[in-house]
């Protein structure tokens, strides 16, 4: 996409996206909310020391995109309406890999690793962030942890209710896998599936399989939280692999490669969750690397 | 509760309709030389003949109009004799069932000059059709804005006598009695009636007289019809290639039309086409969205860069600073909160507590 000509009057570039024409095809398109969003914005940029007109200077001129048509490629970070105006500090999604120990720790790769079948599971024995994500007998699951990661605002303190999360969406590409709950014995109950396969999952609070509680650890605990201020809620889940992914390797084939993983060669696909909070809209993807015995 | 989304009521959303027109135009040499007739495509069938803007092998070529010719079995042109003949009663039938419709007993009405369609008299029984591809008219044709010139007269090869038809006045004065919708009547410079054009059908109808006076070739005149006959035929008048002699009328439209095929006929159509040009409708239905930020909303926002270990950038150390944010982006949501469309500023707007804006996101259907 070419940036939008900046050079004159402010012009609004609309267009219906992908997923917008598919359901007018399909005869259910209705449109009943709006949100605005700032994807390009770097906000590094503002400079509120000089407190002048000359703080946002370089921030306002920054160019614009026109609108892409994929409704999973815009309104990535949105504005958000909060009563008190006199916030200093916003809550932010983190991924917590030290909670329990290697059960929730990233793989040396930087991806959450999943065998997706039993045979592959074979090949890694106990490796840090390797996950049995077929059988799911390791107890292995991924944690995103909400709250102010400020130690100005103490582990003690509570988060203003109207930004704590009580409720995540998971976006995860449907080809892949679905998603569990961390003990793997309940599935997330699917909201829908838009054009390009990406499965959307709405996880609340008091939903069956634990997804999201809160987070009642008050103190700074650094070896098992990794928020260091205020602490709101906890979202844990597994991820378990598609049939198309157990059956055969054909997907791997497709849209994968073959990378090394701890010296043994697999097929692999990378992808990637991500989670957002349905409260503030903070989101943080997820890198995860489904792979297959060769 | 913070909220990323916000609701659009009934009043924060319209419906407008806009009609949107294009300019046309269509030289002759497309129709008929710049590329050699690369871009004229005939049909085994022979029924009709496509026009396209470029060698229609070309992955490039728009498809913009076709051509066909035909005669009412009533026509005096009617003979079995006649090339192509049940081809081109087949065609006039066609056409006028479609663009005229069926009489109160069933049978098929001829087309009419003025369009009275009571009566006998101002008949288009022998016809001329230019069928514009949906590529080029859209939805209709703007009434008003065709023009089409033709030559007249001359040799084949050199073909003169230019004579301009339009739909002048149609922008008030037009027929609504076609099962085909709207249609205008074609005016030469001295007022003639010489063909029709329907305006949502996107289809002309000229009269094949225009090429020729048809009662010269023993076509029977309609008396007290002021619009035919037209034009005398001469020795040099020439219509189409074939056929042609130099004796006076063998190589004029009426010989064309019975002794050539449909596709002679409108090869010879083409080589006298000299211009062509309308205005085309686009019919624009569009939902505008009033998306109000109102001075209280969206101050904060959900970037990663907004903040830095969990502080928010924009206010430095002071908590009574009002927070900012910057709009770029517009998105409209479906109930299960999905992207249905989305709408791109060209420039960052800054929205603070001081701010309200209300953005109009027009999508036209």
């Amino acid at each position: 996409m070419a940036f939008l000509d900046n050079s004159g009057d402010i012009i609004l570039d609309a267009v219906l996206t992908d997923e917008g024409r598919m359901r007018m095809a399909k005869g259910n398109f209705q449109i009943t909310h709006f949100a605005f969003g700032d994807d390009e914005i770097d906000y590094s940029l503002f400079d509120a020391t000089t407190g002048s007109v000359y703080m946002d200077v370089t921030l306002a001129q920054t160019p614009v995109l026109e609108a892409f048509t994929n409704n999973a490629s815009s309104m990535h970070s949105k504005l958000m309406t909060v009563t008190n105006m006199s916030h200093l500090y916003l809550p932010i999604l983190e991924l917590n890999e030290v909670f329990a120990g290697t059960s929730t720790a990233k793989h040396s790769s930087e991806n959450f690793v999943l065998c997706v079948t039993e045979d592959t599971e074979d090949l890694f024995s106990a490796v840090t962030g390797i996950i049995n994500a077929y059988t799911r007998d390791d107890g292995k699951y991924i944690r995103v942890d909400q709250g102010i990661d400020n130690a100005d605002v103490p582990p003690g303190s509570i988060i203003d209710p109207e930004l704590n999360e009580t409720q995540y969406m998971i976006d995860i590409d449907n080809r892949l896998g679905s998603i569990i709950s961390s003990a793997g014995a309940t599935s997330a109950r699917l909201s829908f599936i838009d054009d390009d396969g990406i499965a959307r999952y709405y996880l609340s609070a008091p939903a069956a399989g634990r997804f999201v509680f809160d987070n009642d650890i008050f103190t700074a605990s650094p070896s098992t939280q990794v928020i260091s201020g205020a602490r709101g809620t906890v979202l844990q889940f597994r991820i378990s692999p598609s049939i198309d992914l157990t059956s055969n390797s054909a997907l791997f084939d497709k849209i994968g490669s073959t990378v090394s993983v701890e010296g043994t060669t697999v097929k692999n696909i990378d992808a990637y969750v991500r989670v957002t909070g349905v409260t503030t809209g903070y989101r943080i993807d997820i890198p995860v690397r489904f792979i297959r015995k060769v | 509760m913070a909220q990323t989304f916000k609701t659009l009521r009934d009043s924060d959303r319209t419906t407008t309709r806009t009609l949107l027109h294009e300019m046309v135009p269509i030289t002759g040499t497309i129709a008929s030389g710049t590329y050699t007739d690369l871009n004229i495509k005939n049909y085994s069938h022979g029924m009709f003949q496509s026009v396209y803007d470029y060698p229609y092998l070309s992955g490039s070529a728009n498809h913009i109009f076709d051509l066909t010719v035909g005669y009412s079995a009533t026509s005096a042109l009617s003979a079995s004799a006649s090339s192509q003949n049940a081809k081109k009663i087949n065609i006039y039938n066609e056409m006028a069932q479609v663009l005229v419709g069926f009489d109160v007993t069933g049978n098929v009405r001829p087309f009419d000059r003025d369009g009275d369609l009571s009566g006998n008299t101002g008949k288009i029984n022998e016809a001329i059709f230019i069928c514009f591809s949906r590529l080029l008219m859209k939805d209709e044709i703007k009434k008003g804005s065709f023009s089409l010139t033709v030559a007249t007269g001359g040799v084949y090869s050199a073909p003169e006598d230019n004579l301009t038809l339009t739909d002048s006045g149609s922008t008030t004065d037009y027929r609504v009695n076609s099962p085909a919708g709207e249609y205008g009547v074609l005016y030469d410079t001295r007022g003639k009636r010489l063909g029709l054009l329907y305006y949502q059908a996107g289809i002309a109808v000229l009269t094949a007289s225009i090429f020729g006076n048809l009662s010269n070739d023993a076509v029977t005149t309609v008396a007290g019809d002021s619009d035919n006959p037209l034009i005398p035929v001469t020795a040099s008048n020439y219509f189409s290639s074939e056929n042609g002699t130099a004796t006076p009328g063998e190589s004029s439209v009426v010989h064309a039309l019975t002794g050539s095929e449909i596709s002679g006929n409108c090869d010879g159509f083409r080589n006298r086409l000299v211009t062509m040009e309308f205005q085309n409708t686009t019919e624009l239905n569009s939902t505008i969205y009033f998306c109000r930020a109102n001075h209280n909303e969206f101050n904060y926002s959900s970037n990663p860069t907004y903040l830095t270990g969990s502080k928010i950038r924009v206010k430095g150390d002071l908590a009574d600073l009002p927070p900012v944010a910057y709009i770029t982006t517009i998105g409209l949501y479906s109930p299960d909160r999905v992207l249905m469309a989305v709408a791109k500023l060209s420039e960052p707007i800054r929205k603070d507590p001081t701010r309200d804006f209300t953005m109009r996101v027009r999508l036209d259907f």
